[in-house]
């Protein structure tokens, strides 16, 4: 009878542990659009649809306050009072300024939030595009000048009329460092989230390891796979996400703020990183610099990178060498 | 223990590996689908083979509308709504892990398998 009892225990238990393994390894995809990109979210465990509840409210959040298409935006607010009074803004707002600028230091002035001016100028704000000349460009040069956005406590003011801000290349990565704190927080078993490129892996178990591609510059498919462990973000910037071709040469939409033309010495840069709002911005640094310079500034903040040069070799920092693998397709 | 006891048992313990077999390993394999999204939401699901041959159809959102061809194995946008047609120029796709996202009217196109090549793409 107790020999009974104690197979129906072992049998009950045994179900028991597979409901839960089953239902702990089901997983949720969603796609949603935010921050003018899209989101693509893989999460696992059994607070998976609460925890993307969680990501998208936070995201959106974040979304009305840098979004400068919005009007009400804090953003918006800075750019449309610049040359005229300074205005309060939320603390979110205040942090990724300052991360902004310490970006602006750390990557010596290559990533630059102020160059919206010239972006406007050259029509990447609007889609309209177009060869400015280089008396213009001189003109709305004058304009980008990260120094003249004074930051006291909670507010902002941007010094001269016609001065704009632009967080398009560190918005993703720090809306990426705050999905990291919500799958910290709510333990999650996995997730991956790639927010328009930049993409971050979480995993409870820090052995697990991601395989995460680098797309190909110039056709769809993947140039390199790394394999990366949890909390690792890796960001991509290209000339091949937004751009125009004008009389042959192809122009895109990240400009070098030492000279107003769009950069063109890389055709990608791919940043490893442990930070998102680093990785961001400092990938569009990196495609401005070039290959040694590229390669150079990441080895000494002590970060990984993946350059691809004009004709398609790819070039890597030393500490990916083992877990990168170069793709010939 | 009786033998009966035992059978259950050893019957228990083996459908419960073989289902945790049958979890881990199922879906892996060498077939491809071609993962239409609008909105976000999932619109069409096509396995793709070599032999597959779709005539152009129409992919519509709320933004827009885009026409998507299936040949060979392979998957494109051949026109778009959009603006900037970043959807037509991308080309062919055929890899698993490769997509063709067309972000003016919120369509993405995806193929996807089992036996994924990669967990994500940096791009």
């Amino acid at each position: 009878m107790r020999k009974n009892f104690i197979i129906l225990l072992i049998i009950i238990a045994g179900i028991f542990l597979a409901i839960v393994y089953y239902y702990g390894n089901l997983y949720l995809t969603s796609e949603f659009y935010s921050m003018n990109t899209i989101i693509d979210a893989k999460i696992w465990g059994f607070n998976r649809y609460s925890t993307l509840i969680e990501i998208e409210k936070e995201i959106n959040k974040l979304n009305m306050l840098f979004d400068d298409f919005n009007p009400q935006s804090d953003i918006s607010k800075i750019n449309s009072n610049a040359g005229v009074k300074s205005v309060s803004v939320s603390d979110e707002t205040i942090d990724i300024l300052l991360k902004s600028k310490e970006m602006y230091r750390k990557t010596k002035g290559t990533f630059n939030i102020a160059i919206a001016p010239v972006l406007k100028l050259w029509g990447f704000k609007d889609g309209h595009y177009r060869v400015p000349g280089e008396e213009e460009i001189k003109s709305v040069l004058s304009l980008v000048n990260l120094d003249d956005l004074i930051i006291s406590k909670n507010t902002v003011f941007l010094k001269k009329k016609g001065e704009r801000i632009d967080l398009g290349g560190i918005a993703k990565g720090y809306a990426l460092d705050r999905v990291k704190g919500i799958c910290e927080k709510n333990k999650v078993k996995k997730a991956i989230i790639n927010m328009g490129g930049n993409v971050f892996v979480y995993s409870r178990n820090p052995d697990e390891v991601f395989r995460v591609g680098i797309r190909h510059p110039r056709s769809s498919s993947i140039i390199a796979v790394i394999k990366v462990k949890s909390g690792t973000f890796i960001s991509t910037s290209g000339d091949y996400e937004r751009y125009f071709e004008y009389n042959g040469k192809r122009y895109c939409h990240i400009i070098d703020p030492s000279t107003g033309y769009p950069a063109d010495k890389l055709l990608s840069a791919t940043c490893i990183t442990d930070t998102g709002y680093v990785g961001d911005a400092l990938s569009t640094a990196l495609f401005v610099l070039g290959k040694e310079e590229a390669l150079d500034l990441t080895q000494s903040l002590k970060y990984a990178t993946v350059v691809v040069t004009p004709n398609l070799n790819v070039f890597y920092t030393d500490n990916l060498r083992g877990v990168i693998t170069i793709e010939n397709r | 223990m009786k033998t009966g006891d035992r059978i259950i048992l050893i019957l228990i313990l083996v459908s419960l590996l073989l289902g945790i077999a049958i979890n881990r390993y199922a879906g892996k394999t060498n077939e491809k689908y071609v993962e239409i999204l609008v909105d976000g939401k999932l619109y069409e699901k096509i396995p793709l083979y070599p032999e597959l041959r779709k005539t152009p159809f129409m992919v519509k959102s709320s933004e827009g509308y885009l026409y998507v061809e299936i040949s060979e194995g392979k998957v494109r946008v051949i026109d778009s709504t959009c603006t900037d047609k970043l959807c037509v120029k991308e080309g062919w796709i055929s890899h698993i892990g490769e997509s063709i996202v067309c972000l003016p009217n919120r369509i993405s196109i995806t193929i996807v398998g089992g036996d994924t090549y990669v967990d994500s793409v940096s791009y």
